[in-house]
């Protein structure tokens, strides 16, 4: 572990000590704290009750000539006061290629779906919806490739192609574990309003090949094995998604409304899996910025999941609405006060819980996506 | 394994029936990032197709890189923006989404108009807590009348290059544009004696080149830091202010919130001027040249009435 550890917080000192954020040949070095408070342990969480700290990022990012861009995002977490950093991103991307393609390789977050996609301090709720924690592990990042393509349409309209390792998913001996197909087409309705909608297709590999899962043991959740893969897998993963925001006269930065919803669908669990074994989930999620600084949010989900025992499943479910509200100073610091209610079937850790929560953007903050 | 052979089929048919869709394209795309650049582009090149990314009711700081700017990047023959860091929040994220080779940094079909101004107030050193400063200077530069001619011929010659085969019509409408520019700065010169050493408040610097080269004083403003919405305590320190007696009244735009404005002027009997903090769709403003004279204007029936007050 110190080895894993040391290089990577040298980092930031070397960028330091060689003197200044500001200096254009350096890249931009961006730091998110995460911290929080949580009244009770809750089901399919990652974040434990009490005082801790969340998704601490370290990134750097810079252009690295006209053709290359790069980008290197560390995570440090905590389980039981035992640290860990984790390489969240270390890709390249490449810069206008011809035909509107695009290629990123290395480490990176999995396009499928509309929230995985995007960084966990972007988030407008202190936790990814049940569905994705139980699915995809909150968010699907491996190593591997993508083939964007950008189509010449008068609209909106990207399709693209990834392949991964798959062993942040689910370990397997397969070379290639994961490949995706995605599609998203958007555009305005009008000066007020904009929309956007995609579909996914993740296929684990790594499933097929006939290793089955016997780490849930009930899906009981006091395995902190610190595996950040997803705790429930089936073969193929099916994604749509569709996002409407609205804001008057499109001035986003006096108020918005963000709606988005998202259905995710998971079959051929394993070997001993029938017709009827299937994961399934979905949410939907309204936000309303009525004031520069101020938000305040609703969002709904459920997630049906069979947990493999053996030849056979145990059916788990769990209902969860989130209430938060969120207060920015600038654009760079959010302080979030949320209540979440559970409630469940076949999860011993379901409960209700308050969480307040900070997120602190210091030093180059990228831009954001739709 | 049917449901999984089945939707790659669907997949490569919607691909193809993507491509073959294709529309057969001529004419010369313009992504213009703020609706003065389009107004301009205009001017030099009336049959351009150009797409505008924020209107006049809108803060250019605060927009999001939706899908359809997305696509209207992936079209663009060039990009005609601010920089200065004013789109940092979303431009450079329509860049890499668009994958257009024409428009990447570095490249002719990346326009920045603040590389060919001097802008003020750059500093050496920013952090946050001074607000939303931008290290380069003050990026609103299209309402100086002395800069705008430096960045039109820039742009001229921009277009002129990526036009070749109209680069004389280009060059041609630049040179009208400049005379008319000319003129106008002159009746603004001449309207500015009587505005000359008369203060307003302002809530962002948006305005703050016109008010300067117009010789006003414009240190009063709404916002406590630069980027953060006007508060409460603020407004009271800045009432507070021995200068404010003296202002002739509030400039804002129209994007802006009108209510610390209005609260603000009902405290000290002063009216509240909403002016576009650029070129318009339709009306009066819809150059950069009917926006200046209009400010102007608004501004001297201000300061008329407020002396005429007083006598």
């Amino acid at each position: 572990m110190f080895n894993r550890v040391v290089p990577f917080a040298a980092i930031p000192l070397i960028v330091l000590a060689s003197g200044a954020a500001a200096n254009e040949l350096n890249p931009d070095v961006s730091v998110t704290l995460d911290g929080y408070y949580k009244q009770n342990d809750t089901a399919l969480s990652h974040r434990e009750k009490g005082f801790g700290l969340g998704h601490t990022e370290l990134s750097l990012s810079a252009p690295i000539d006209d053709m290359f861009s790069g980008r290197l995002t560390t995570v440090f977490e905590e389980h039981d006061g035992e640290g860990e950093i984790l390489i969240e991103e270390a890709y390249l991307q490449t810069n206008g290629l011809p035909a509107g393609l695009g290629v990123r390789g290395g480490r990176f977050l999995s396009q499928v779906g509309y929230l995985n996609s995007r960084h966990m301090h972007e988030d407008d709720f202190v936790e990814r919806p049940a569905v994705y924690r139980a699915l995809l592990g909150s968010h699907y990042y491996d190593t591997g490739l993508r083939v964007n393509a950008l189509l010449p349409t008068p609209f909106f309209w990207q399709v693209g192609a990834e392949a991964f390792e798959g062993d942040q998913l689910s370990e397997g001996d397969e070379s290639i574990g994961v490949y995706t197909l995605n599609t998203r087409v958007g555009g305005d309705l009008s000066v007020s309003q904009s929309w956007q909608m995609g579909l996914s297709y993740l296929n684990n590999r790594n499933i097929g090949a006939g290793e089955t899962e016997e780490e849930h043991e009930h899906g009981e959740e006091d395995d902190h094995d610190h595996s950040h893969g997803a705790s429930y897998t089936g073969e193929n993963l099916y994604i749509a998604d569709a996002v409407w925001k609205w804001s008057p006269n499109g001035n986003a930065r006096e108020q918005q409304i963000t709606l988005s919803g998202e259905y995710l669908y998971a079959d051929d669990l394993n070997e001993y899996a029938t017709s009827d074994d299937y994961h399934e989930g979905w949410y939907v999620s309204g936000v309303y910025q009525f004031a520069p600084q101020w938000s305040a949010g609703v969002r709904y989900g459920e997630v049906d999941l069979r947990a493999p025992h053996g030849d056979h499943f145990h059916s788990q479910s769990l209902q969860e609405t989130d209430v938060m509200l969120a207060w920015s100073r600038s654009h760079f610091s959010t302080l979030r006060l949320q209540y979440t209610h559970q409630s469940e079937t076949g999860f011993s850790e379901a409960d209700n819980t308050i969480v307040v929560q900070y997120v602190m953007s210091l030093g180059a903050h990228g831009a954001h996506g739709f | 394994m049917g449901s999984d052979m089945s939707y790659t089929r669907w997949f490569v048919i919607t691909l193809l029936l993507g491509l073959v869709s294709l529309p057969a394209r001529a004419d010369f795309q313009v992504f213009a990032c703020e609706p003065e650049w389009a107004s301009l582009v205009r001017e030099f090149l009336p049959d351009a197709r150009i797409t505008t990314a924020t209107s006049y009711l809108q803060d250019p700081h605060y927009i999001e890189a939706r899908p359809s700017l997305i696509a209207a990047m992936r079209r663009a023959d060039i990009a005609v923006c601010t920089g200065a860091s004013l789109e940092a929040g979303w431009l450079p994220t329509l860049l890499q989404r668009a994958s257009n080779s024409a428009v990447q940094p570095g490249r002719p079909g990346l326009f920045y108009a603040a590389e060919h101004a001097q802008l003020h107030a750059p500093h050496d050193h920013v952090d946050r807590s001074m607000g939303d400063v931008h290290p380069e200077g003050n990026p609103h530069v299209h309402l100086s009348p002395d800069q705008l001619p430096a960045i039109a011929d820039a742009l001229a010659h921009r277009l002129g290059q990526l036009r070749p085969e109209a680069s004389g019509d280009i060059l041609a409408r630049y040179i009208r544009w400049r005379g008319r520019w000319s003129q106008h700065r002159a009746e603004w010169r001449q309207k500015a004696e009587a505005l000359q050493g008369h203060s307003i408040v302002i809530q962002h610097t948006s305005f703050t080149y016109l008010l300067n080269w117009l010789g006003m004083d414009s240190r009063f403003e709404l916002e406590p830091k630069p980027g953060l919405p006007p508060s409460a305590s603020h407004l009271s320190q800045l009432l507070a202010e021995p200068g404010l007696k003296d202002v002739d009244g509030i400039l804002i735009a129209s994007h802006q919130d009108p209510q610390p404005a209005n609260w603000l002027a009902s405290q000290i009997q002063k009216p509240v001027l909403v002016v576009p903090g650029t070129v318009t769709d339709s009306g009066e403003t819809q150059t950069l040249a009917e926006l200046i004279s209009m400010i102007v204007d608004t501004l001297e029936e201000t300061v008329q009435e407020a002396s005429g007050g007083r006598l």
